[in-house]
């Protein structure tokens, strides 16, 4: 619905309007309050499933057709040719001949869903997951194609789901940020920090990223840097304390100016997350089998696992969001490509990425059901777009983009484990049997957090603007 | 009314087969109802518009009900002509069983009145003209506010001097308020240059100001600022943000824009030198074409392509319909930037719809969207004469040195290198390393190139270089070789393939250029890649004219294979007017040295490699130093040398004024070619286009706006555009800019979303005001200092933003009430009873830090400074780096902005996504900001060079404390703060001092 910007309808949005945004840590501890209070956030519409997200983003595009959509009719027309009239246009090439699967695919569990043997671990989690076959994308490009995962949009500019999530709950934690993302340890996803961006949203929405590789600070600048020597923390105290009476004393000439006293907060903050950010990041207290369920030791595999297994402890500790990345931005192939975006080599490529999803999210789904977590944590696993059943190259060893199919799943926070939605066609060319694009997903992840999506709203440049544009419907048949 | 009836609008479809429309019967019950018959146009169609189409229409149809026919409606069965009781809409548009109406679901319900009407209208036949389609009335019509002409207004009266004042002074009074009193000059100095240069005054003009007795001590400070180059400096800033720009492309691959710092520098000028604003935007959107001779105007035009450009959607894809996709979304961003930031009208609303605020019609978005249909984003001459001028001076230097070195090469060689002959040159090392000749057709093939296509064995084409007759593919038996029908006979079958082209120098994936122990590829040495199968003949007549050879000629050359394997495999032959004079099988180990005596008499000299019949793969034939010489050669005697040592001076003088010749300016802008048709893109899809369009613009409603015919030119179509918005009868040019200047001055427009004016946006606080500006503008010749001169002189500019304040006149008592009324009346302070405050942006914060510590480098103009490290790739890598040289200390301003990889400090500190348009920049308070600035190891060594300073320049220990608060704070130190720093510093040294300074709220805060 469109409401006039004139009128403050909560009191988030009057701390958040007045003089563009004062006050972030009032609206904060407001949140608190009011969460704590009334036992729900801000923009809760309903009762919420799930508390948490977890989104496994997989940048290049993941190949339906080698992972979760099986095709046997692309086994049967293997080698023929799968454009015969010529009219197609691909990304980058012209349509080869079909190619069947890379691995062959199995039925497992007792919903008897197909998976292929690129993912034997995630296999046994297939009772837990939800999968959407017929996921669409406006773009092949994979820049443009992240952002609409991430944000509805295909150009950049807009707030990433996560910005929404914390701009529609607020925090839960008192000491971490509310979205955290964990970049592949290779950089940065196509179209960069964009991705996890706010936006035309407020700066505080914005993700925090936390770097996982061992021995770096997680947080850019929580602690200073080492050349400093002479700074350490007996000296941090002084200089705060110093800091905050300045500080006390300039509030106390203007009294009422709440952005002053939100920023004797905020140091007060920045203080807990120097304690909280490296308790929550040091893995030494996990037992010996978690290290090996999440494959920390394995060199290739490794750096995944400590995503996933950070994710488990942020949802934890009460982050609200945490989007991690399987890849990063995509470079002309040397031994393997840096993400999924297997033009010339699926085999090699999908193989070496599949190895890593498949023991990092089948941990991570193995881990936090064996907690309790599952159930109040949604698992989402994206990517930005499909890839072709046609093979791409002389020798058919690759495949191109694909924006008319791919399959995107969930898991626990309320999802009905097991189930299925929509259908490519014989080929996995084209989602034909309830087509839908990522605003059904994101309609669907709201909706499980207790949000309506049509009723997430913020005004920018003459548009009440939605994370799901002016499209979205929660997919209610994958909802438990 | 029968509860029972009361379907849910979406079951209505399965009814529509139950009811059958009968015209005739219900023309017999018209003459019953008494009064005039329902008119469908004026009465029901607005009730329809208002109420209903705007989610029951072709494009939405929520519950598959559409009302934009009438055929649509009764398919549904929502409309029963001549029997309202059966008439489905009459159920959900009524309250039944005191239950409020099901439709509309949005919006106030319809009157009963309304109701009525529909209910004749239904029942006297459901009339609905031939032809009438509904469409959704946009919330705003062209009387909205915006649109109309600007008021003549006249300031209040009052004993105010400056007309702002007297506005907004009456406006309070109307509320009942009261204007602040005035702030301190410490507070209105420092307020001064930060809002007006973005840096803090220095202790001494601090002291001066505070100290002054003349009465326009403020004014003439305000002067002062409004003419240093600061100004441009810290206001460009703000138009930069409007603009989006960026130094990268931004998307997936992020490339960089090393030319378009160019457009920057013009608005730091412009600003500086109060360029009139209504030029300043013609310029912005046709400077190239309405002054091409004028750099300035030209490089203006690099506002146009500021935005972000998808090369990958636009450049590199291989598939049309995403090319077009990407075409549809960069046009869409240019149009929109322009539009929303001349203008403040978000016509991007209308690209998938018509407008649901505004009157702006899809049709007009696509009609605007014609008017840069022609245009690409790309590197571009500032000056085409200039341009002119260096390629004419480019060429007639490079001639002449080809003259003077083909003169030297001749006195100095006796040679004619003949693979330089195969690179277009003249034998004497003017020819390209690494070019060829296309055997298929004698044209010049200057990159590689593989298999070859079209093959036709035997056929002879000639060549465009002066000293080859021609080329061939040799045909088995007897084939052609000359353009003069020689023939060689007895060529040996081969595979009738080819690869890449005769060069000079080795082929496409040659294997070695080394035969024997000399590299004929390295300096020196010569050589023709002759890949089978192909042949070439030279003009030996052309060559030896050429050189001036008149006796007999040498040629040599050292003959063997450049492909791997050591088994012969390849054959070469050379022949002299078709007769064979040295052939041999070859493989990787062979080698044959050739020298031939040729006789004046001998018109060709033709070299062909063949593949020996077991196919062509590898099959490289090299001719290693492939000369032609005289065999009697010329001796050099004095006068020569000397005439050599002339020509070398020469070539050196030449060569001298070669490398003089300054590169003409180039900038990221825009080119334009004629441009193509536009078509409507029936909901904003590229893949359905509908209508044709031509040039126009918006018309609120009103009559269309054209501009011109489908034909009519990029130039014209720009200019016409530039000449609508600057026209001062256009009513939103003026407003949205003095508005903009207000926003930036006072943390909030007199309307509050600068970049809409439209149904969406905020109304007006002092529509009056507003409206004067406006017109002070145009009368002011749309300068912009003199808005700014005015609104910063306003005493209403110069309250203090104290929540608590009170009037000098007024006791404590009135005090507390006024604040307590303004509080409750006004709690946002959108009537100005004080000034507001404001954080510093995240580029003065850095600036101001620079200037404190002694550290800022004041350089202006050229290419920005680059705090990151580069590293090539697909998507290139930028890393970071501290900033800790000077280069890295210039103003924020000049720092080369990318897109994809922000900077993550400033980012913090709110610096905007130039994604972005960005009108009006969030504040934001995080724990992330004070990490940033406690930890940042810039803030920290800044903090140090602060220390240094303070320790130079003041020596004891009080003095430097004073010292450090005057700068960072510019006011003196209080008793206790000192004791508290001095405690500090005493214990851990003048270095954590200046970094808790750095990190006050009262540093980033301005009162």
């Amino acid at each position: 619905m469109w409401t006039n910007p004139n009128v403050v309808s909560t009191r988030r949005d009057a701390l958040v309007s007045m003089a563009g945004g004062f006050g972030w840590l009032a609206a904060q501890s407001l949140m608190h309050n009011e969460s704590h209070a009334a036992g729900s956030s801000l923009a809760i519409h309903h009762e919420p499933k799930a508390k948490a997200v977890i989104q496994i983003f997989c940048p290049g595009g993941m190949s339906q057709v080698d992972t979760f959509d099986y095709k046997p009719e692309l086994i049967k027309r293997a080698g023929t040719p799968f454009d015969p009239d010529g009219k197609l246009e691909f990304f980058a090439s012209k349509p080869g001949k079909c190619r069947p699967s890379f691995w062959n695919f199995r039925q497992h569990g007792e919903s008897g869903l197909w998976m292929s043997d690129l993912f034997p671990k995630l296999a046994t989690c297939i009772d837990d997951m939800a999968f959407i076959y017929s996921m669409q994308s406006k773009t092949a490009l994979h820049g443009p194609g992240c952002f609409m995962m991430n944000t509805g949009f295909t150009t950049p500019g807009f707030p990433s789901m996560g910005s929404w999530v914390t701009y529609g709950l607020g925090c839960e934690s008192d000491n971490l940020p509310a979205f955290v993302v964990l970049p592949d340890s290779r950089g940065l996803p196509p179209g960069g920090i964009i991705n996890w961006g706010a936006g035309f949203l407020p700066a505080v929405y914005q993700a925090t990223t936390i770097h996982t590789q061992e021995g770096q600070s997680p947080i850019e600048d929580l602690f200073p840097p080492k050349s400093f020597s002479s700074i350490d923390r007996h000296t941090d105290q002084s200089d705060l304390a110093l800091l905050q009476m300045l500080n006390r004393r300039h509030l106390e000439q203007r009294p009422g100016n709440t952005e002053l006293e939100a920023r004797i907060a905020a140091y007060e903050m920045a203080a807990k997350l120097q304690l909280s950010a490296p308790d929550v990041t040091n893995l030494d207290r996990e037992s010996a089998e978690t290290h090996l369920l999440y494959g920390l030791d394995d060199p290739e595999i490794g750096p995944f696992g400590r995503q996933c297994l950070l994710a488990r402890r942020l949802v934890e500790q009460g982050v609200r969001f945490v989007q991690i990345y399987c890849g990063a931005e995509n470079t002309t192939a040397e031994k393997v490509r840096p993400n999924w975006d297997s033009h010339e080599d699926l085999a090699r490529d999908h193989g070496y990425w599949g190895r890593i999803l498949d023991t990092g999210a089948s941990a991570l789904l193995y881990d936090l059901k064996a907690r309790g977590l599952l159930d109040q944590t949604l698992v989402i696993g994206a990517t930005e777009f499909g890839r072709q059943p046609a093979g791409q190259g002389g020798d058919a060893a690759g495949r191109d983009h694909n924006a008319g199919a791919f399959t995107a799943w969930m898991a626990g926070g309320g999802v009905r484990g097991g189930t299925s939605y929509g259908a490519t066609d014989e080929l996995g060319f084209k989602a034909v049997d309830s087509p839908t694009y990522c605003y059904d997903l994101h309609a669907t992840a709201l909706h499980l957090l207790g949000i309506d999506h049509t009723k997430l709203s913020y005004y920018h440049n003459g548009i009440q603007r939605r994370l799901t544009d002016v499209h979205g419907a929660v997919i209610k048949e994958l909802i438990s | 009314m029968n509860p029972s009836k009361r379907l849910p609008l979406t079951c209505a479809f399965f009814l529509a087969a139950v009811f059958n429309f009968d015209p005739c019967c219900l023309l017999a019950e018209e003459g019953a109802e008494s009064g005039q018959p329902i008119d469908f146009v004026k009465q029901v169609a607005p009730i329809l518009e208002h109420h209903c189409i705007r989610c029951h229409s072709v494009d939405v149809s929520k519950g598959d009900v559409s009302f934009t026919t009438s055929v649509q409606m009764e398919s549904q069965s929502l409309l029963v002509p001549g029997d309202p009781d059966s008439s489905h809409l009459l159920d959900v548009v009524q309250s039944i069983d005191g239950q409020p109406p099901e439709m509309p679901k949005e919006g106030s319900p319809l009157s009963a009145s309304e109701v009525e009407v529909l209910y004749r209208w239904i029942k006297e036949g459901a009339d609905w003209p031939v032809g009438v389609e509904l469409r959704e009335r946009s919330k705003a019509d062209g009387s909205w506010w915006s649109l109309q002409p600007i008021a003549t207004v006249v300031p209040p009266e009052s004993s105010e001097s400056n007309p702002i004042d007297r506005f907004v002074f009456s406006k309070l009074a109307e509320h009942g308020l009261r204007p602040s009193r005035q702030a301190d000059r410490g507070t209105l100095i420092r307020r001064i240059y930060f809002d007006l240069i973005g840096l803090p005054p220095s202790p001494d003009d601090v002291r001066t100001f505070v100290g002054a007795t003349d009465e326009h001590a403020y004014e003439s400070l305000v002067d002062r600022l409004l003419a240093s180059k600061d100004f441009g400096q810290r206001w460009a800033r703000h138009w930069l943000d409007i603009a989006h720009y960026a130094d990268t492309h931004g998307f997936e691959r992020d490339q960089r824009r090393d030319n378009a710092w160019r457009y920057r520098d013009y608005v730091i000028r412009s600003f500086n030198h109060d360029k009139p604003y209504d030029q300043f935007i013609r310029e912005q959107i046709a400077g190239d074409v309405l002054s091409p001779d004028d750099p300035e105007a030209v490089i203006a035009t690099g506002f146009l392509a500021a935005g972000p450009f998808d090369f990958v959607g636009q450049v590199e894809t291989q598939s049309s319909s995403l090319r077009r996709a990407a075409r549809a979304a960069d046009l869409d961003d240019m149009l929109t930037q322009v539009m929303t930031s001349t203008i403040g009208m978000t016509v991007n609303c209308a690209r998938c719809h018509d407008h649901k605020l505004d009157p702006i019609t899809q049709s007009e978005y696509y009609e605007l969207t014609a008017i840069f249909a022609g245009l690409k984003r790309a590197d571009r001459d500032t000056s085409a004469t200039e341009r002119k001028v260096f390629d004419a001076e480019t060429s007639r230097l490079k001639s002449a040195m080809d003259g003077v070195s083909l003169k030297l090469a001749k006195m100095k060689a006796s040679h004619i290198d003949l693979a330089d002959v195969v690179g277009g040159g003249n034998g004497y090392g003017t020819g390209k390393k690494g070019h060829g000749i296309d055997v298929r057709s004698g044209k010049i093939q200057p990159s590689f190139v593989g298999d070859l296509e079209n093959i036709k064995a035997g056929e002879y084409s000639r060549s465009q270089l002066p000293l080859i007759d021609g080329v061939f593919v040799p045909a088995s038996g007897e084939t052609q070789i000359s353009s003069t029908g020689l023939v060689a006979h007895d060529l040996p079958k081969h595979s009738g393939k080819g690869w890449d082209g005769i060069r000079n120098g080795p082929v496409n994936s040659q294997f070695s250029t080394a035969l024997g122990s000399i590299d004929f590829a390295s300096p020196g040495h010569s050589m023709i890649g002759l890949h089978a199968n192909a042949g070439i003949t030279f003009d030996l007549g052309a060559l030896r004219k050429s050189a001036g050879f008149a006796d007999v000629c040498l040629f040599t050359t050292t003959v063997g294979y450049g492909g791997q394997p050591p088994t012969p495999s390849a054959d070469f032959w050379i022949l002299v007017d078709g007769e064979l004079q040295s052939h041999a099988k070859l493989g990787r180990n062979d080698t044959v040295s050739v020298a031939l005596e040729i006789t004046p008499d001998k018109q060709f000299l033709t070299l062909v490699s063949t593949d020996g019949g077991d196919g062509y793969s590898m099959d490289q034939i090299s001719y290693g130093d492939p000369r032609l010489a005289d065999k009697n050669p010329k001796v050099i005697d004095a006068a020569t040398i000397e005439q050599i040592v002339a020509l070398e001076q020469e070539l050196q003088r030449l060569d001298q004024e070669f490398k003089s010749l300054v590169q003409p300016a180039v900038f990221y802008g825009i080119v334009a070619e004629q441009p193509p048709e536009t078509k409507v893109l029936v909901r904003g899809n590229p893949e359905t286009p509908g209508e044709s369009v031509n040039p126009g613009t918006l018309r609120f409603g009103g009559a269309r706006v054209q501009f011109g015919p489908a034909e009519m030119s990029d130039s014209e179509r720009r200019i016409a555009l530039a000449n609508w918005i600057t026209d001062p009868s256009n009513p939103l040019t003026a407003r949205v800019i003095v508005n903009r200047l207000w926003h930036w001055h006072f943390g909030r427009g007199i309307v509050g979303t600068p970049s809409d004016f439209g149904f969406g946006g905020e109304r007006p606080s002092h529509p009056e005001l507003l409206d004067w500006l406006a017109a002070e503008l145009l009368r002011s010749k749309w300068s912009l200092k003199h808005i700014h001169r005015l609104i910063v002189t306003a005493k209403t500019y110069q309250m203090t933003s104290r929540i608590d304040a009170f009037q000098p006149d007024a006791d404590r008592s009135q005090q507390k009430d006024q604040t307590q009324d303004a509080r409750s009346i006004d709690v946002d302070n959108r009537l100005l009873w004080r000034m507001n405050t404001s954080r510093l942006p995240a580029e003065s914060i850095r600036d101001a830090v620079l200037s404190i510590t002694g550290k800022l480098n004041s350089q202006m103009d050229g290419p920005g400074y680059r705090d990151f490290d580069y590293e090539e790739a697909y998507a290139p890598i930028y890393t970071y780096k501290t900033a800790d040289e000077p280069e890295l200390w210039r103003r924020s301003i000049y720092r080369y902005i990318v897109r994809t990889t922000p900077q993550q400090f400033l980012l913090t500190l709110d610096c905007p996504d130039p994604a972005n348009l960005t009108p009006r920049r969030s504040v934001t308070t995080t724990a992330l900001q004070s990490l940033a600035l406690f930890n940042n190891e810039f803030m920290l060594l800044q903090s140090r060079y602060f220390a240094e300073r303070l320790e130079r320049e003041a020596a004891s220990q009080d003095a430097q404390i004073e010292l450090a608060f005057q700068l960072a704070f510019g006011r003196s130190v209080s008793a206790d703060e000192r004791e508290a720093a001095k405690s500090l510093m005493n214990q851990y040294g003048l270095m954590h001092l200046c970094r808790v300074l750095f990190n006050a709220s009262e540093f980033v805060n301005v009162d």
